[in-house]
C-alpha cells in the first residue's frame, strides 16, 4: 500500500434515496497520472469531494503517503499536500497574475507584502513549473480560460508542499490549442514526482496523458487498466456504459415526413461556426458535444439569448427572427433549458403561477389573471404529466427534479408551439420521472412537432432520437443515425476517440 | 501600465481612457476660459475643500472592495457621511462646553465606531442589503446628531481645528499633509499587506475567496468599521472646513460620495472601485465644481453637469466592458 | 422544538405585528387624543403622498430595481402643474394632465438609462435625481418656490377638498392602492413583473418581453409620484422645488418593510400600506408625546432601522 501517493479503499457514501458510491476504490502512485472516468453520476465528483474532506463516508478509508486519514477534514487534507484544481476558474478578474497565484497565502515582507518577491516568484513557478511564460503583472481578466487554468494550478501548488494534484475537467471550456498548454504543465508536474489524478469527459485526452485509468460506473470501481495507449478508448467507453440499459425509451413508430426547421452557416462569434443542419416534423433530432463544444451556445443562440452573427434559420422555408427569446416564442420556439433552477422556473412561484407564465393572456379578461380558470387550466395539466404534489399552489423551489421539469414542460405544451428545444431534459431527474420525460418528449414528436434534443448523456441521446448531430470545438462534425449507431460509438465520436484512431494525433 | 502588455494598446483600452479623457478635456476648457483656474493658489483651494470628500470617499472605497462593486447586493455604505457628522456634531458640542480635545475625540470615535459595528452586525448577522441597512442608519445617526447639537449651528475656533484649515508645514497646508498620510495608510493596508489583498479577494469573487480560506463575512464587517473611522476623521475636516458644525451638510457629502467613489471606478485602468481611483474621482469632481464657479457658471448649474457626468462615464464605462 | 426556540420562533414569526400593536398602545395610553377618530383620519391624510410615491416604488423594487428618483417625479408633477396655471392659464384639469405628463418625463429618463444605456438602477436613479434637481434650481433661479395664489378652487380640492366627508387626496390614494393592486397581485402584467424581478433570468426564457416591462414601470412609477406632486402643490397652492427628496428614504423602507411582511418576501401593495401607516402612526404618536422636532427625528431613524432590521430577519427565520 505504501507505494501510492493516495488511495481511497471500498468507500461507501450514501444520500438519500441514493447511493452515490458503493464501494468504490481508487489509487494513485507518485509520477503518475492518473485518468478518473465515468458516465455523469457514476460518482466521480462525489468521490473527489470524498477526498477532499468536503464529504464524510459511510465506510472505507484514506490513506495518503501511507498515513490514514481519519477523518478527512478539508485541512487535514490539504495538510496532506493534496491540492484540487477546480472545474470552475476561481478567480477574481481584477486581480493581477501575482495576486491570484498569491491568494489567502501571501508572503510578508519587511513591510506589508512583499509585491516584487511575489511577482518574481510567481513567474519562476509558471516558467519552471508549468512551462508558462507570463508577466506577474497581467490582469486575470485579459488572460484565455487556459492561461488562467494555469494560474489556479499555479496557486494551488505555490507552497511547494503539493503532492496529489486533482485536475477536475480542467479542458472543459478549452479550445484545442489551447489544450496542449495545460497538457504541458501536466507532464512536467508529473516529472516531479507529483502524483496526479486527471478527470475528464474527454476520452481522447486520457488516452494521451494517462498511465493508468479507473473507470467509475454507477458508484463502483468497475476496472483499473493499466498500459493504457491510444487504442484503450473502446476498452474504457464499454466499461464506462455497460450494458443494462432498460426499455426506458419509448417504443416510436412515426418518422419524420415534412421539413421543418433547416439552420444555414449559423455563427455565434468565435465560439461556433458554420453550423447547418435540418429537423424535420415529426423527428427528433439529438446534439451531442462535449461541454465547451459549442453545443450550448448553439442552443442559446437558437433561442435569442445569445447573438447570430452569421448565418440564417427557417421554419418551413420562412426565415425566421428570434433574436431575443421573447421573439422565439412568439414564432413558435421553445425551450426546455439545462439548468432549470436558474432559467427554467421562477423557483419562488408556485406551479400554476410558472405552468401559465407564458399563456396568460388567454384565461385573462382586461389583463386580470382569471385565478380560477388558470388554476383549472393547471389542474389539468399537472394531471395529464402526473407532477407530484397535485397542487398548483406548490411552490417549485420545493419539488423535485423531475416534478420541476414537468412544470417547465406544462408551461410550453399549452402555447401552441412548433418547434421544442430540450437542453439536458434529465440531469438531476430520478429514473421514473426521466420515462415519463421521454415519452412525453416522444409524444411531441408525433404529434409533428419538431423536437431538438441537446444532452451530454449518450444513452439518452441514442435511446430517443431518430438522429444525432455531433459538435466538437465549435464545429458539427459528425452526423449519425440513431437506428445505425450504437451508444459506444456515439460515446466515441463526442469524446474525440473516433478521430484518433484514423490520424496520427499531434503530440 | 501600457508598455507591460507587449501587443499594444487595444481599441477597448482606449474606449476604456474616455472618462478620464472626458474629464481632463473638462478641465482643460474650465482652465482656458478661467484664467486663474491653473494657478497653484486655487488648486491649493481646490484640494482643501475636497477634503472631507475624499476622506469619505477612501472609506466608501474600501467597504466597496470587500463587498464588491454591485451597488445594490454588494458593498455599499450610504452612511459614513452620517458618521462624520455626527462625530462634528459630538466634538463641536463638547468643545463648547469645555472638554478637552483629546476627550471629545475620544468620544467621538467609540460613537463612530458603534455606528459602523451595527452597519456590519445588521449587514453579516441579520442579513439586510447593505443599500438599505446604510440608508436607514443615515437617516438615524444623523437624527441622533440633530439631538445632540440641537439641529443648531456650532462655531469652533479650537486651536488645533483651526491649524487643519490654516497652518501650513514646509508651505503645504497641514490638512492636505494629514489627509495625504490618511489616505497613504489606507492605501497602504489595502494594497500592500495580506488583509487588503484578502479583503479584496472577498469583494472580488466571493467563491473564489471562499475557496482560498477566506472568511468573507469577516473581512465585510472589518470594512465597515473602517469605513466609520474615517467618517470619524473626516468629522475634523468638516469642522475645519467650515469653521464649526453645521446641519444638513451630510445629504450632499453623501451626493458628492457616491458621485466621486464611482466615477474613480470608471478612471482606474481595472475598472474597479479603488482607493486611488476614489481620491481622484472626489479631487476632480471638485476641481470641476469649483473651475464652474470660477468661469462664471451658474451654480444651479453644478448638479446637472455631475448627474451628466455620472451618466456618461458609467455608460462608457460599460461600453468598455462589453468591448472585451 | 424546545421552549426557548418555541419563542423565538414566535417572535420572529409575528414580530413586526407584535411591533406594531405595541406601538399603538403605547402611544393610545401616553395620549388619549391618538385613539380619537379625528386623528387617526389625521394619520391617514397626512400619509398620503407618502403612500403614493411609495407604490411608484413598490412598483420599481418589484422588478428587481431601486428609483432614487421618486422625489423628482413628485416635483416635476408639482411644477408642471402649477406652471401650466400660472404662466398658461390651463384650466385644473388640463394642469393636472401637465403635471402627470411633467412626471412621466423623469420615468422616461430613467428608462433610457436604465435600458438604453444599461445603467444600474441605482446609478441611473442618482443621476436623474442629480439632474433632476438642477434643472429644478435652474428653472426656479436657486430653488424659490414659484406659488399661485389665485389657483383654481378645484385644484386645491385635490388637497383640501372632501369626497363624502373622506379628504379628498386619502381617496385618491385610496384609488391609486386599487390600480396598484390590482396591476401587481392580479394582473398578468404584475405576474411578469413578479416574475423578472425575482428571477430575470427564467423570465427572459419563458418569452417574457423584460426590456419593455421595465420601461412601463418606470415611466408608470413616475406618473404616479406626479399625482402625489399635485397634491403637494394644492396643499400649500404653490410648488416648492426640491421637496419630493424628503420623502425618499420613508418611501423605501416602506416599501421593504412591506417585502419582509410578505410570506414569500416579495414588495407588494399591502405590505407598503402597511409599511406606510407604521412610519405614519410612529410620527404622529411621537409628535403626539409632546417631543421636540430633533428628539423625534432621532427616534423615528431609530425605529426605522430596528423596524426594518426586525422585518427582515423575520423573513430569513421565516425561510427555513
Amino acid at each position: 500500500m505504501t507505494d501510492f501517493a493516495v488511495s481511497l479503499t471500498d468507500i461507501v457514501k450514501e444520500f438519500p434515496g441514493v447511493r452515490a458510491l458503493d464501494s468504490a476504490s481508487l489509487a494513485v502512485k507518485p509520477g503518475e497520472v492518473h485518468g478518473l472516468v465515468g458516465e455523469n453520476g457514476a460518482g466521480k465528483s462525489t468521490v473527489i469531494k470524498v477526498l477532499a474532506g468536503v464529504y464524510q463516508p459511510e465506510a472505507g478509508s484514506i490513506t495518503i503517503n501511507g498515513q490514514h486519514l481519519n477523518p478527512a477534514t478539508p485541512a487535514a487534507v490539504h495538510e496532506a499536500g493534496i491540492r484540487f484544481i477546480h472545474q470552475e476558474l476561481h478567480l477574481v478578474p481584477h486581480f493581477t497574475v501575482t495576486e491570484s497565484v498569491f491568494m489567502g497565502q501571501e508572503l510578508l515582507g519587511g513591510l506589508g507584502i512583499a509585491k516584487r518577491e511575489m511577482r518574481k516568484r510567481a513567474e519562476a513557478f509558471l516558467q519552471d513549473n508549468l512551462g508558462f511564460v507570463i508577466s506577474g503583472n497581467r490582469l486575470i481578466r485579459d488572460l484565455g480560460p487556459a492561461e488562467r487554468k494555469l494560474v489556479q494550478v499555479a496557486r494551488a501548488l505555490i507552497d511547494g508542499a503539493a503532492r496529489v494534484v486533482v485536475f477536475d475537467e480542467p479542458t472543459a471550456p478549452l479550445a484545442s490549442e489551447e489544450v496542449d498548454l495545460v497538457m504541458g504543465a501536466i507532464a512536467k508536474l508529473k516529472l516531479q514526482g507529483i502524483a496526479i489524478l486527471y478527470v475528464s469527459h474527454y476520452l481522447s485526452e486520457i488516452t494521451d496523458i494517462c498511465d493508468r485509468v479507473t473507470v467509475f460506473r454507477q458508484g463502483q470501481t468497475v476496472g483499473v487498466f493499466d498500459n493504457i495507449t491510444d487504442d484503450s478508448a473502446a476498452d474504457l467507453i464499454y466499461a464506462m456504459v455497460g450494458r443494462e440499459i432498460a426499455d426506458m425509451f419509448p417504443n416510436r413508430t412515426s418518422r419524420p415526413t415534412q421539413k421543418g426547421l433547416s439552420v444555414t452557416n449559423l455563427a455565434s462569434g468565435t465560439v461556433f461556426s458554420d453550423v447547418a443542419f435540418e429537423a424535420d416534423k415529426g423527428e427528433i433530432l439529438g446534439i451531442a458535444g462535449l461541454i465547451g463544444s459549442g453545443r450550448e451556445k448553439l442552443i442559446d443562440c437558437l433561442y435569442g439569448l445569445r447573438k447570430k452573427t452569421a448565418g440564417t434559420v427557417a421554419l418551413d422555408g420562412e426565415p425566421i427572427n428570434a433574436s431575443t427569446a421573447a421573439k422565439a416564442v412568439a414564432q413558435g420556439i421553445v425551450l426546455v433549458p439545462r439548468d432549470r433552477r436558474h432559467d427554467g422556473l421562477v423557483l419562488p412561484m408556485s406551479v400554476s403561477e410558472n405552468a401559465t407564465l407564458a399563456t396568460l393572456s388567454r384565461t385573462s379578461k382586461m389583463g386580470l389573471v382569471n385565478a380560477k380558470a388558470a388554476a383549472t387550466e393547471t389542474e389539468a395539466q399537472i394531471e395529464a404529466l402526473d407532477i407530484r404534489p397535485p397542487n398548483p399552489d406548490a411552490i417549485t423551489r420545493l419539488l423535485s427534479g423531475g416534478n420541476q421539469q414537468k412544470v417547465v414542460l406544462a408551461r410550453w405544451l399549452a402555447t401552441d408551439a412548433k418547434i421544442f428545444i430540450f437542453d439536458e431534459p434529465t440531469v438531476g431527474v430520478d429514473v421514473g420521472a426521466k420515462a415519463e420525460i421521454y415519452q412525453l418528449i416522444a409524444d411531441l414528436a408525433a404529434k409533428g412537432a419538431v423536437v431538438i434534443v441537446s444532452s451530454s448523456d449518450p444513452v439518452e441521446l441514442q435511446g430517443i432520437c431518430d438522429r444525432i448531430i455531433v459538435m466538437m470545438r465549435g464545429v458539427i462534425v459528425d452526423e449519425l443515425e440513431a437506428t445505425a449507431t450504437t451508444v459506444d460509438e456515439l460515446v466515441a465520436a463526442t469524446t474525440g476517440a473516433a478521430s484518433i484512431k484514423g490520424t496520427a494525433h499531434a503530440s | 501600465m501600457q508598455a507591460e502588455v507587449s501587443q499594444g494598446p487595444k481599441v477597448s483600452d482606449l474606449v476604456g481612457y474616455l472618462p478620464l479623457v472626458i474629464f481632463i478635456a473638462v478641465l482643460g476648457y474650465i482652465s482656458l476660459n478661467a484664467p486663474n483656474f491653473l494657478t497653484l493658489q486655487s488648486l491649493e483651494l481646490i484640494v482643501i475643500q475636497s477634503l472631507p470628500v475624499v476622506l469619505v470617499c477612501a472609506g466608501l472605497a474600501i467597504v466597496v472592495m470587500a463587498g464588491g462593486d454591485d451597488v445594490v447586493s454588494g458593498g455599499i455604505d450610504l452612511s459614513i457621511p452620517a458618521t462624520a457628522v455626527l462625530s462634528a456634531g459630538i466634538t463641536a458640542q463638547m468643545l463648547t462646553s469645555g472638554v478637552p480635545l483629546a476627550v471629545c475625540a475620544m468620544v467621538a470615535l467609540v460613537a463612530c465606531t458603534l455606528v459602523g459595528v451595527l452597519n456590519a452586525v445588521l449587514v453579516t448577522r441579520i442579513g439586510m442589503t447593505p443599500l438599505l441597512t446604510t440608508l436607514a442608519v443615515f437617516v438615524a445617526v444623523v437624527g441622533v446628531n440633530n439631538v445632540i447639537t440641537v439641529s443648531r449651528r456650532i462655531n469652533v475656533d479650537h486651536d488645533w481645528i483651526v491649524a487643519l484649515r490654516a497652518e501650513e508645514i514646509a508651505g503645504v497646508p497641514l490638512g492636505i499633509l494629514l489627509v495625504a498620510l490618511i489616505v497613504a495608510t489606507l492605501f497602504f493596508a489595502a494594497h500592500r499587506t495580506r488583509w487588503g489583498l484578502n479583503m479584496q479577494a472577498a469583494g472580488g469573487s466571493r467563491d473564489a475567496a471562499e475557496i482560498s480560506g477566506i472568511n468573507v463575512n469577516r473581512f465585510v464587517a472589518q470594512s465597515f468599521v473602517v469605513a466609520a473611522i474615517t467618517g470619524f476623521l473626516c468629522g475634523f475636516f468638516l469642522l475645519a472646513r467650515g469653521s464649526g458644525s453645521s446641519p444638513g451638510v451630510q445629504d450632499n457629502l453623501m451626493l458628492e460620495m457616491v458621485l466621486a467613489t464611482f466615477l474613480g471606478a470608471a478612471f482606474s485602468p481595472r475598472r474597479v472601485v479603488t482607493l486611488w481611483g476614489a481620491v481622484l474621482g472626489a479631487l476632480l469632481v471638485a476641481a470641476i465644481s469649483i473651475g464652474l464657479k470660477s468661469m462664471g457658471v451658474n451654480v444651479f448649474w453644478t448638479g446637472l453637469i455631475k448627474g451628466s457626468l455620472i451618466v456618461v462615464v458609467v455608460a462608457f464605462s460599460a461600453l468598455a466592458q462589453r468591448g472585451r | 422544538m424546545d421552549r426557548s426556540n418555541t419563542l423565538r420562533d414566535i417572535l420572529l414569526r409575528f414580530g413586526f405585528l407584535i411591533v406594531f400593536a405595541a406601538f399603538f398602545i403605547l402611544f393610545a395610553v401616553w395620549n388619549p387624543v391618538f385613539l380619537q377618530g379625528g386623528n387617526l383620519l389625521n394619520i391617514v391624510e397626512g400619509s398620503a403622498i407618502l403612500l403614493i410615491l411609495a407604490l411608484g416604488l413598490t412598483l420599481i423594487v418589484a422588478t428587481g430595481g431601486i428609483d432614487l428618483s421618486i422625489g423628482i417625479a413628485l416635483d416635476f408633477g408639482a411644477a408642471f402643474a402649477v406652471v401650466a396655471m400660472s404662466t398658461y392659464d390651463l384650466n385644473w384639469f388640463s394642469a393636472a394632465c401637465a403635471g402627470v405628463i411633467g412626471g412621466s418625463l423623469v420615468g422616461i429618463f430613467n428608462a433610457i438609462l436604465v435600458v438604453g444605456l444599461r445603467i444600474s438602477p441605482f446609478l441611473a436613479t442618482l443621476s436623474t435625481f442629480f439632474i433632476g434637481s438642477s434643472v429644478q434650481r435652474i428653472f426656479t433661479n436657486g430653488g424659490g418656490p414659484i406659488s399661485y395664489r389665485r389657483m383654481p378652487t378645484e385644484f386645491r380640492n385635490i388637497a383640501q377638498g372632501d369626497i363624502l366627508g373622506i379628504p379628498t387626496e386619502a381617496v385618491l390614494a385610496a384609488v391609486l392602492v386599487v390600480i396598484y393592486y390590482l396591476l401587481l397581485e392580479r394582473s398578468i402584467w404584475g405576474r411578469r413583473i413578479h416574475a423578472m424581478g425575482m428571477q430575470r433570468s427564467a423570465a427572459v426564457v419563458a418569452g417574457i418581453r423584460v426590456n419593455r416591462i421595465l420601461i412601463g414601470c418606470f415611466i408608470f412609477a413616475a406618473m404616479t409620484c406626479a399625482v402625489g406632486g399635485l397634491i403637494a402643490a394644492a396643499n400649500i397652492r404653490m410648488f416648492t422645488p426640491l421637496s419630493g427628496f424628503s420623502y425618499l428614504l420613508d418611501a423605501i423602507a416602506a416599501v421593504f418593510i412591506g417585502a419582509a411582511l410578505h410570506p414569500r418576501g416579495r414588495p407588494n401593495v399591502l405590505g407598503t400600506v402597511a409599511g406606510v401607516l407604521f412610519l405614519g402612526m410612529v410620527a404622529n404618536g411621537l409628535n403626539l408625546m409632546g417631543l421636540n422636532f430633533n428628539t423625534k427625528d432621532a427616534l423615528q431613524g431609530i425605529i426605522l432601522v430596528s423596524a426594518l432590521a426586525l422585518a427582515v430577519a423575520q423573513r430569513t427565520a421565516r425561510s427555513d
